[in-house]
């Protein structure tokens, strides 16, 4: 992996303070974030695996936009808006399906080939001629990078995820993440928490010893972060064989064996890429998953990922796969309570805000990133919800 | 693309395939629609045909012949 290019050391002195308190309750800062962070900077919308075949679609909604990913009569991945020329409705209003011939909008019955042209529109002696392509589906902006589908639907600040993601791109391309395919369908779950709780409780391993006794009696003693730099992070870690004193813990570690396409040092190891602002890829031998959050309100966040597998497992594989799945799920569950408790903090008049440990130097980078998107997330007091955006302005403005 | 490059574009044979899917296959009935959009654009359906296909296209066992010839559009 070529990490010349990334300082991932922590600093002898930093700051260890988090964000303030207000930022996770501000309905104006969330707005701000939706159209800054959320609409501007890549998602992963599905896996290649999601749509296998021509006319295969899977839907992604973000913050009031509607995507569709689709594979086309060529067989490449396309993106669109999911939303008919005509009046705005959804062209495809389930979350995943496959048309064998066209997309037909299910308002009036605008009909949209596969490469996102207009067929027709419904009575279309009722319209003057339309063209074709002014009247077809917007493109949404796509890339595929090792199988995983990112869409952007705005303009932003990062460089393609291919640049994004090249600090990785040796150790991520042995893993084969193309080849994968899906497990089950996309999971989701509301959470009743700020999205920026869920990812500070991510973006550190200082609480795994403590509330995560699976996960620590699985690779605790080498698990290490590394810090946003350039917008992504990376976090290691090794299990041993035979090792383990918890049932899931002993058996995957039995049953975990090396992955013929990956080089010895990736035998035993669960690694994770952490992509700003919201999402991470993680990989173990036996599987590749994504996960991320989006805001649905100051207070309620989605949590959505998917899991991919080897297309070749083998029954011991798949054994591996189910309890590392299990520790997984008892994880994620650990976790969602963290979020909670340092959530309520953020309300609590008391709570000066965050002081963070060495092993938690993630978030502060993380917040850093947040800082240089939002300047307004530096004003330790919190302003008006109507000054938020006017603010954020002026610092940004002042910054330059 | 206009009306004429579609026709070119595409196979006008799938199309009719597709128009002529077996009634009750999930996804037939947008299937003959969009079918039949194709086709009228390529000028081998009238207006009133694909607006029977429209009518059918979100049901799936709703057979158009069976519309037509109830509307009077089609007759035995």
């Amino acid at each position: 992996m070529d990490q010349q290019f990334r300082n991932i050391e922590v600093p002898a002195e930093w700051d260890r303070k988090g964000l303030p308190g207000w930022c996770y309750h501000s309905p104006a800062l969330l707005d701000l974030e939706k159209e800054a962070l959320f609409k501007t900077h890549w998602q992963i919308a599905c896996h290649v695996s999601d749509v296998p075949e021509v006319g295969s679609y899977h839907t992604f909604d973000l913050c009031g936009e509607r995507g569709i990913i689709l594979r086309d009569t060529y067989n490449a991945v396309r993106a669109f808006h999911n939303i008919c020329r005509h009046r705005g409705s959804r062209v495809v209003a389930d979350e995943r399906g496959q048309c064998r011939n066209a997309l037909v909008c299910p308002f009036h019955g605008w009909v949209y080939n596969l490469d996102g042209t207009l067929r027709g529109a419904a009575k279309p002696n009722s319209f003057p001629p339309l063209d074709k392509k002014e009247f077809g589906l917007k493109p949404l902006e796509c890339e595929v990078w090792n199988g995983f589908v990112f869409v952007r639907f705005s303009d932003g600040p990062q460089p393609s995820v291919a640049k994004l993601m090249s600090p990785f791109s040796e150790e991520a391309a042995a893993y084969r993440m193309d080849k994968k395919i899906p497990v089950d369908q996309i999971w989701t779950e509301e959470t009743p928490v700020n999205w920026k709780s869920v990812r500070d409780v991510d973006n550190e391993g200082y609480h795994v010893a403590m509330a995560h006794p699976a996960l620590q009696d699985l690779y605790g003693s080498t698990y290490f972060d590394e810090p946003y730099v350039n917008g992504v992070s990376r976090s290691f870690a090794e299990f041993h064989r035979a090792g383990g004193r918890r049932w899931a813990v002993r058996n995957y570690t039995k049953f975990s064996k090396p992955q013929n396409d990956l080089p010895e040092h990736l035998h035993q190891a669960w690694v994770y890429y952490g992509i700003f602002p919201n999402a991470v890829i993680a990989m173990t031998p036996e599987t590749a998953i994504f996960y991320q959050e989006f805001p649905i309100s100051t207070n309620r966040t989605l949590l959505r990922s998917g899991t991919y597998r080897n297309h070749d497992e083998d029954r011991q594989q798949r054994a591996a796969r189910y309890l590392a799945n299990r520790i997984d799920r008892e994880t994620v569950e650990e976790d969602i309570q963290l979020t909670i408790w340092s959530n309520e903090s953020m309300e609590a008049t008391s709570f000066e805000g965050f002081y963070l440990s060495d092993l938690e130097y993630g978030v502060r980078t993380h917040h850093d990133h947040l800082r240089e998107v939002l300047p307004v997330y530096n004003v330790d007091v919190a302003p008006g919800e109507d000054k938020v955006e006017v603010l954020n302005k002026k610092l940004g403005q002042s910054a330059q | 693309m206009n009306d004429s490059e579609t026709c070119k574009f595409f196979d006008i044979e799938t199309q009719r395939a597709m128009l002529a899917l077996k009634i009750g296959i999930p996804g037939s009935g947008y299937d003959r629609y969009a079918a039949a959009m194709f086709l009228y654009a390529c000028g081998e359906l009238s207006h009133e045909m694909l607006e029977i296909y429209r009518r059918c296209c979100k049901f799936d066992f709703e057979d158009p012949h069976a519309l037509a010839r109830h509307e009077g559009l089609l007759v035995d």
